[in-house]
């Protein structure tokens, strides 16, 4: 295998974690805008996403099936923790928020724990066959279920956000609250929404790339932080932000791995977030 | 005469009470348990416990040792060697247990063994550490040695012609416990080592170095690894096509294990105890016999059979008991010494000598090489 073959498999990993982690952040984001509230919980999405369509698939349930009624799983989910836990706290302090949903993932991380057990489960690629040659790299079939998938999420936010009258109902929610309400906006209804598609886009990116991992009760954490990281550094406002710093993030880390040694890829992460906060503290793409 | 009255019947009680005396000591003996019920151990913490609290159970059932009942007190070391040694502690002083059985990692083990050697509290622990009498009389250890692992498998490539072996070892101790005695056997078994390859445990892909290995063509691969990263090689390898089969630890067996390479094509060779498969065994193996009752009661309590770890705890028990009933009584020095005596003992894990320098007490034959086969344990051809 010659160093360009390994150049290009490191490419295929940094894409593959990388669209996981913007994922993650639009997630994020899309909660964010709406609630002014970083939802901790998210790598929990991220985890029964994966969990539940493995189980599914296990007992014998087709794929497509099982991939979407897990999504819609997650989704009600989601929308079940907004109403029950989070909207009774509307007039609490930003900061006994984000200890809420704190609490929130560690309470799914012991549901899973129960539902799933201490072991680590597979879920077998969505679709067989072998991995197609680049140049001496190999890539799985299941890293472009992974970028199609992304891609589409992508494509159906920015339809939903710009062209739909509720997506621009969320908007104008995010931006102005109030105005939003003057207009008649249901500003009820629309956090609800926005943390039922989180949480379900969470549970995708947790899904997408669960063939590739072994996932257990503890999986989501990691990804929790590199979201987390990629939403700060494309600027936490920012959908498009998130996507690009999510991509750079997960190169980032490939390369890292790669060329130097995998001590090092959680420094180097670490470090380029340092850097961001120091010299363009509101993230790469923010506006303010 | 009211106080002459009064002390007769003092006097009185007291000869009863010391009459009865012999009958107090039928106290319950104490053993601890050290299992790993949290952190990145937990997956197998469990199988140790239940099988630990088993036998318990079948030994008090049968009477108990020496006419008293076993008690096991156990703690979560939490898969941290601070916290392993720290419930030794406890085991040792509060709870003042004679013996000791657990730990399931190197760094665990030798944790615990300083607070046994200190203490004189006899323990037998099962993992990967090998046990130096001369540093650790104090210590036993249930697990088969990685020496063991390695020449059953060995024995097998010599019997199919098969002399070329690569190695892709983790980076740290177990890869370099692997690699030793890789190399220590190989020319006696006909084996060539054409290379090596080391990688990060954490790493999510060894494709790289799996290229590496392929251009020195191999016929088997030897990684000294369990769980997850196994099961990863597994499959790196069925993403480059490369069709030689996988030689890994023997602490893969266990069911967790099936689970994660259900959907690997790579053959997977797993050294064994024998508890895995006794089906295949000749009735006239002796372990046969001690396996098939076993398991038949962990399925009815547990609803699944027993595992190597399973067998490790069991065994554990079972020697700390003979042990007992030797010495017929509880002090802990004696109990090493007896312990260190048995000799032909059947226990699952095989058939225990136990010598002065020796304080493992099996042997390689007490293992056997298994591969998974549409989800099931099976004897490769």
């Amino acid at each position: 295998m010659s160093d360009i073959s390994h150049l290009i498999q490191f490419l295929f990993s940094g894409i593959t974690v990388g669209s996981v982690y913007a994922l993650i952040a639009v997630s994020l984001v899309i909660v964010y805008k709406v609630s002014q509230l970083i939802c901790f919980a998210q790598g929990e999405f991220f985890v029964f996403g994966a969990l539940t369509m493995t189980t599914l698939v296990s007992k014998g349930v087709p794929v497509p099936l099982a991939f979407f009624l897990s999504i819609i799983i997650a989704m009600v989910l989601g929308a079940l923790i907004q109403q029950v836990l989070i909207r009774p706290m509307k007039n609490a302090s930003v900061g006994a928020l984000i200890v809420m949903t704190i609490a929130i993932s560690l309470a799914l991380r012991g549901l899973a724990l129960l539902i799933w057990g201490r072991e680590s489960h597979v879920l077998p690629p969505f679709s067989q066959g072998e991995p197609i040659q680049v140049l001496g790299a190999a890539l799985q079939l299941q890293i472009l279920w992974i970028v199609g998938i992304t891609a589409v999420v992508l494509f159906l936010i920015w339809f939903f956000f710009e062209k739909t009258p509720a997506g621009i109902a969320m908007r104008a929610c995010a931006e102005n609250p109030y105005g939003a309400s003057l207009m008649g906006i249901n500003t009820q209804k629309t956090t609800l929404f926005a943390w039922a598609w989180g949480s379900g886009i969470g549970a995708l990116a947790g899904m997408a790339v669960a063939p590739m991992l072994f996932t257990q009760y503890t999986s989501g954490v990691m990804p929790m932080v590199k979201g987390f990281i990629a939403m700060s550094i494309g600027g936490l406002g920012s959908i498009i932000g998130s996507v690009i710093a999510g991509l750079l993030l997960g190169l980032v880390e490939s390369y890292t791995i790669g060329l130097i040694s995998s001590k090092f890829s959680d420094t180097i992460v670490f470090a380029l977030l340092m850097a961001v906060l120091v010299f363009r503290p509101n993230g790469l793409f923010s506006r303010s | 005469m009211k106080k002459l009255v009064f002390s007769g019947f003092v006097l009185m009680v007291f000869v009863a009470l010391i009459a009865a005396g012999p009958a107090w000591s039928k106290e319950p003996i104490k053993i601890g348990g050290i299992f790993s019920l949290t952190g990145y151990l937990s997956w197998l913490g469990e199988y140790k416990k239940k099988a630990a609290e088993l036998k318990v159970d079948m030994i008090n059932q049968a009477g108990g040792v020496n006419g008293q009942q076993l008690v096991l007190i156990s703690y979560d070391d939490n898969s941290s060697p601070e916290q392993a040694s720290k419930v030794a502690q406890r085991l040792i002083s509060k709870d003042q247990v004679v013996a000791m059985a657990g730990t399931a990692s190197v760094p665990l083990s030798g944790a615990v063994a300083s607070m046994a050697n200190r203490y004189k509290i006899p323990t037998i622990i099962n993992s990967g550490y090998a046990v130096d009498t001369s540093r650790d009389p104090y210590l036993f250890n249930t697990s088969h040695k990685t020496d063991f692992a390695v020449i059953t498998a060995y024995r097998m490539f010599q019997k199919k012609g098969i002399k070329k072996l690569a190695l892709l070892m983790p980076i740290g101790p177990l890869g370099e416990i692997g690699g030793t005695a890789a190399r220590k056997y190989a020319a006696e078994y006909g084996i060539t080592i054409v290379g090596e390859e080391k990688f990060d445990v954490k790493a999510a892909d060894v494709t790289a170095q799996l290229a590496k290995i392929r251009n020195m063509n191999p016929q088997v691969i030897f990684s000294f690894v369990t769980g997850e990263p196994a099961a990863l090689i597994g499959r790196n390898m069925d993403q480059l096509s490369f069709k030689v089969p996988l030689l890994v630890s023997h602490g893969n067996a266990n069911p967790g294990f099936l689970k994660l390479v259900s959907n690997v094509r790579t053959q997977m060779l797993v050294p064994s105890g024998k508890v895995m498969k006794p089906e295949a065994l000749p009735d006239s193996d002796a372990t046969k016999k001690v396996i098939v009752e076993f398991n038949k009661k962990h399925v009815a309590k547990y609803g699944e059979p027993a595992n190597y770890f399973s067998a490790e705890l069991a065994d554990a028990i079972d020697l700390i008991a003979e042990g007992l009933r030797t010495s017929g009584g509880t002090d802990p020095v004696k109990l090493r010494d007896t312990i260190e005596n048995i000799k032909k003992f059947v226990g699952m894990q095989g058939v225990y000598t136990f010598t002065a320098k020796d304080h493992h007490g099996t042997s390689p034959d007490d293992m056997i090489l298994l591969t998974v086969k549409a989800g099931k344990w099976e004897v490769p051809r």
